[in-house]
């Protein structure tokens, strides 16, 4: 051809061209391959990962009953607007504080901490911006779903506690997990997530794993912006297991309004089935109401409230059934009694001791309240008589006092299923400190751990359970809430990926008691004296039940230094008991703080705790009260 | 022009066009692919339609004619780009690249001013006699050359501006110029590219946004998946999930449809067709751009003369450059240019000039054995 004669190789040039044109488009088809033969199933998962989107549907806690079937604790749906966190990773937040604590009516602060939770969180999920959220909410989410397309609203089941501050500290509350629950390993191992709701406190806490439903979830397609395009299957949730109590709540009510009706308004009133260690009713005041902790988190009246509830002298969020401890007075007298019986300090036949109005050790006088002569164990423990208790500690020795501890197991919890039990102190737990910094443990020690001061404190759980004990001649049981978890049906078909086993029911595991060693005669000889306290002219005459015999024993425990009494720190009144006395069917513990002498204030609300239970127990006004009427 | 006449239609190239049609028609899939929801696939069809007259028209037109008048068009191309800087210009994304005429209505100045770019040139390179290019010729060249450009660089737009240098290239190349200069330049490109990238990102000439999308080729795990390396990451994505032979069901959950893939229909056609076909469909539509290409060239060898010539292989360098770049942004491996894939991306402007480009290349073939 003509043209290419004028041209230095034209032909190889144009040819060139032609190759270099070639090599492109293969090394174009080469990449192809590579990302299409050799990594399609890689892209395609990640295409996957990006469009499908889990959005898990909480599911129903188990409710609370009690033992007659009655609510405590239940459920009930409330809308929530929900933020997702997609699109907001790469987003300043800063910009959405503003739009959504104004257009929510939330505070700004809460919203940065929200948004710094959600941040932290795997992308895609979620988390609850506003609770409870108000049609205005709604509506306001609804009008800016093109602005803010992360927000959503959805109807979530909430806790909802219908009797308030009653039985608070029993049933606890429940809440978000708390970040630093969700860095533990015992949290992480069982999958939690932040935002999940578990169980704080009581026995939301301690049952967690079965109130607790397994969630469920909607598999859906979203598009890039996260809009829920379309959805492709929905896994059902598993409600959580009902839990029956052993809670009676006419005894509970009854138990909470002797409280509120004592004169500091603090203290504790348990009621327990010496049977079998069932809890019949467990009040502690001042008391908390746990709808402020699910309500109120989110909002700045309820944190202002919860942070009171923390700030508050009275520590109303305290458990003082359970992690109250206080020095147990003339309560102690009973177990020690069962001590010195069992170690063979006294006899049956020869358990006088002398009461001389008090003991000097040293150059010190410690009094008795009055002049008993020289007592047998009955009569002292009818009077109270401190006299003969500090004969008998001493003679029973430190050791022997420890010794007794062990037998009625002060030194450990009692077993209760709540969180958070504290372990009674006793000379046992001292010993190793007061030998290491006075020396030798004094005699003047084993006189005021024999009347239980100084030394000693206990919790009235731990006090209750061994005078119950003691009342079963011998059978100490745990004290517990637990009577039934109902079974729950499985969710989906067996064989299925997303099946959920059913769960089974269950009952409280008796484990075998508690046996502690005693001759009949003896037990009648300790139980003799309880009778009398209140049936015979003793220190608790005043609350006499005709025909249905109390035993118990009163307490008044030293609060300030030993022999005084000072104003606000008045001695903490006790009464423990159980009846009727030789057939017990229930036993009642109280403790009033700070309101002086335990047949004055703590006997009465026990009496009232009986009174209750018989009105119910035979179906007609309390006995007591026709007998005093005739 | 040639009559319609029996002969014509037997020279006419029925190869070259059916090729071109079936690519574009395949686009025409791909665009309902990319967006069913919207009507573009239906536009696309429009404009192929009109491409295809404007095609037949300047096929059967004597391309010498057009060459003789080039500085006319060339002319009106620079005032259709100047057009774009005045009022009359629209401005889309940021760029004013689209001028908005009573009558004709918008339209993209960039993409058609190619021609006239080539046909100015090949008058030009295609008079000259000399065996060897001189400085004098490539300085007058690089002058034609440069009045689009800088025109279209003041629109700003980069990506329609490097689609121009492939044909001052093309021209250079078959005029003569000394192979030691193109070793030269290949050579001080390839140690200038990465220079001035790094001068730039320490001056600060190179922005954030544009070093990230960079970046995004380099180690697409390093960068913020939803910054500026989200189209590449995307892309990437959207074409390996294609797999062998393209995605099987719901289309309803293509990565387009659900809006993860940008600017599907246009820039990231490619993508599109790689997740709906798979590796079968996009080698056979590369194949089918090689064939396309091939066939251009053995017109271009067979052009009766060097003008002829010059304007199939500038039109041919033009073509495989732009799906070079187009289809290696879409694999990952070039950086995000808004480069539109020849009859494939949606677009009117963009179909039509191609469409009259390959017009000329028929116009030539047709007349190889004149003189």
């Amino acid at each position: 051809m003509k043209i290419y004669d004028h041209i230095q190789n034209l032909g190889a040039r144009v040819g060139a061209i032609q190759v270099i044109a070639f090599v492109l488009l293969a090394l174009l088809g080469a990449r192809l391959y590579y990302l299409q033969i050799v990594n399609g199933e890689y892209y395609s998962d990640r295409a996957e990962n990006q469009r499908i989107r889990l959005i898990p549907i909480p599911a129903p806690r188990g409710a609370i009953f009690d033992r007659k079937g009655r609510i405590l604790v239940d459920s009930r749906p409330i809308y929530n607007v929900v933020i997702s966190n997609d699109g907001l990773k790469h987003a300043s937040a800063t910009d959405k504080v503003v739009d959504y604590s104004s257009g929510l009516k939330l505070e700004p602060q809460f919203v940065s901490e929200r948004l710094s939770v959600l941040k932290k969180q795997n992308e895609f999920e979620s988390l609850v911006l506003k609770e409870n959220a108000t049609i205005e909410d709604i509506a306001w989410v609804e009008a800016h779903s093109l602005e803010f397309p992360e927000l959503r609203v959805e109807l979530q089941p909430q806790r909802h506690y219908p009797l308030g501050t009653t039985l608070a500290h029993v049933l606890g509350y429940v809440g978000e997990i708390s970040p630093k629950q969700l860095e533990s390993d015992a949290y992480k191992e069982k999958g939690f997530r932040p935002g999940d709701i578990i169980g704080k406190g009581g026995l939301e806490q301690y049952y967690d794993e079965y109130l607790r439903g397994r969630p469920g979830y909607k598999k859906v397609i979203v598009d890039s912006r996260g809009r829920v395009q379309s959805e492709l299957e929905t896994v059902p949730p598993q409600s959580g297991q009902d839990l029956v109590t052993t809670i009676d709540l006419d005894l509970q009510m009854t138990a909470e309004d002797q409280l509120a009706k004592s004169v500091t308004k603090r203290g504790v009133v348990v009621a327990m089935d010496p049977n079998n260690g069932e809890i019949l009713a467990m009040a502690s005041a001042p008391s908390f109401d746990p709808n402020i902790f699910v309500k109120g988190a989110s909002t700045p009246e309820g944190r202002k409230q919860i942070a009171e509830y923390w700030k508050d002298e009275t520590r109303p969020l305290l458990n003082r059934a359970i992690q109250g401890r206080y020095p147990p007075g003339s309560t102690w007298k009973i177990p020690e009694s069962v001590g010195a019986l069992q170690e063979g300090a006294i006899t049956v036949a020869h358990s006088n001791i002398l009461c001389g109005g008090g003991i000097t050790v040293g150059n010190k006088l410690t009094r008795c309240m009055g002049n008993h002569g020289s007592p047998p164990l009955d009569t002292a423990i009818t009077r109270s008589c401190d006299g003969y208790y500090y004969r008998l500690g001493l003679k029973m020795g430190i050791e022997g006092i420890i010794k007794m501890v062990e037998t009625f197991g002060f030194d450990k919890r009692s077993g209760v299923d709540l969180p958070n039990e504290k372990v009674p102190q006793t000379p046992k737990t001292w010993m190793k400190y007061v030998v290491k910094h006075e020396g030798k443990w004094s005699d003047i020690r084993t006189v005021y751990a024999s009347i239980g001061q100084d030394t000693v404190v206990v919790t009235p759980i731990s006090m209750l359970r061994a005078v119950s004990s003691v009342g079963m001649r011998g059978k100490e049981y745990i004290p517990h809430f637990l009577k039934e978890f109902k079974p729950i049906a499985a969710v989906g078909e067996e064989g299925d990926p997303n099946y959920i086993p059913a769960r089974e029911g269950f009952t409280f595991q008796h484990p075998e008691p508690n046996i502690i060693e005693l001759q009949p005669a003896q037990w009648d000889l300790v139980l003799k004296g309880m009778w009398g306290v209140v049936n015979a002219g003793g220190t608790a005459g005043s609350i006499r039940i005709p025909g249905f015999d109390i035993a118990g024993k009163t307490g008044t425990a030293q609060v300030a230094e030993v022999g005084k009494d000072t104003g606000k720190n008045k001695d903490h009144s006790w009464f423990v008991s159980f009846a009727p006395a030789y057939k017990p069917e229930m036993s009642v513990i109280a403790l009033i703080e700070n309101s002086g002498f335990g047949a004055a204030n703590a006997a009465p609300a026990v009496k009232a705790m009986y009174e209750s239970y018989l009105s119910r127990r035979d179906g007609q006004q309390p006995a007591a009260q026709e007998v005093a009427a005739r | 022009m040639v009559a319609l006449t029996e002969r014509g239609l037997r020279d006419f190239d029925w190869q070259t066009a059916v090729l071109a049609i079936l690519i574009s028609f395949f686009g025409v899939w791909q665009i309902h692919n990319a967006v069913p929801s919207e009507n573009y696939w239906s536009k696309q069809i429009f404009g192929i339609v009109v491409a295809f007259i404007a095609f037949v028209v300047v096929a059967f037109t004597d391309y010498r004619r057009l060459i003789d008048a080039a500085p006319i068009f060339y002319a009106f191309g620079l005032l259709l780009l100047f057009l774009v800087l005045t009022p009359l210009g629209v401005e889309i994304n940021g760029q004013k690249a689209w001028v908005r005429l009573p009558l004709v209505g918008q339209f993209q100045p960039s993409e058609f001013v190619k021609i006239p770019t080539v046909l100015m040139l090949a008058k030009y390179f295609g008079a000259r006699k000399s065996a060897v290019l001189t400085l004098r010729e490539a300085l007058i060249g690089g002058a034609i050359f440069a009045g689009p450009l800088v025109l279209i660089m003041l629109e700003p737009d980069a990506g329609q501006a490097i689609t121009y240098f492939p044909i001052l290239a093309a021209m250079f190349f078959l005029s003569g110029i000394k192979i030691r200069y193109v070793v030269i330049a290949t050579v001080l490109a390839a140690v200038m590219v990465p220079t001035a990238y790094i001068v730039g990102v320490k001056t600060g000439k190179i922005k954030r946004y544009q070093q990230e999308r960079i970046l995004a080729i380099i180690d697409p795990d390093k960068v913020d998946p939803r910054g500026y390396g989200y189209h590449t990451i995307q892309s990437v994505i959207t074409v390996g999930k294609g797999g062998i032979s393209g995605i099987k069901g719901d289309p309803e959950t293509s990565q387009s449809v659900l809006k993860f893939l940008p600017e599907p229909q246009t820039d990231f056609i490619f993508a599109v067709t790689a997740e709906n076909t798979g590796f079968i469909g996009c080698v056979s539509l590369l194949l089918a751009y090689a064939l396309l290409l091939s066939r251009m060239i053995a017109s271009a060898r067979q052009a009766s003369d060097r003008a002829g010539m010059l304007v199939i292989m500038s039109i041919v360098c033009g073509l495989a450059f732009q799906i070079f770049m187009n289809v290696g942004m879409a694999l990952g491996f070039l950086p995000v240019i808004g480069v539109p894939l020849p009859l494939m991306s949606a677009g009117l402007s963009a179909i039509l000039s191609t469409f009259i480009a390959i017009g000329f290349v028929v116009s030539v073939r047709m007349r190889r054995f004149v003189n």
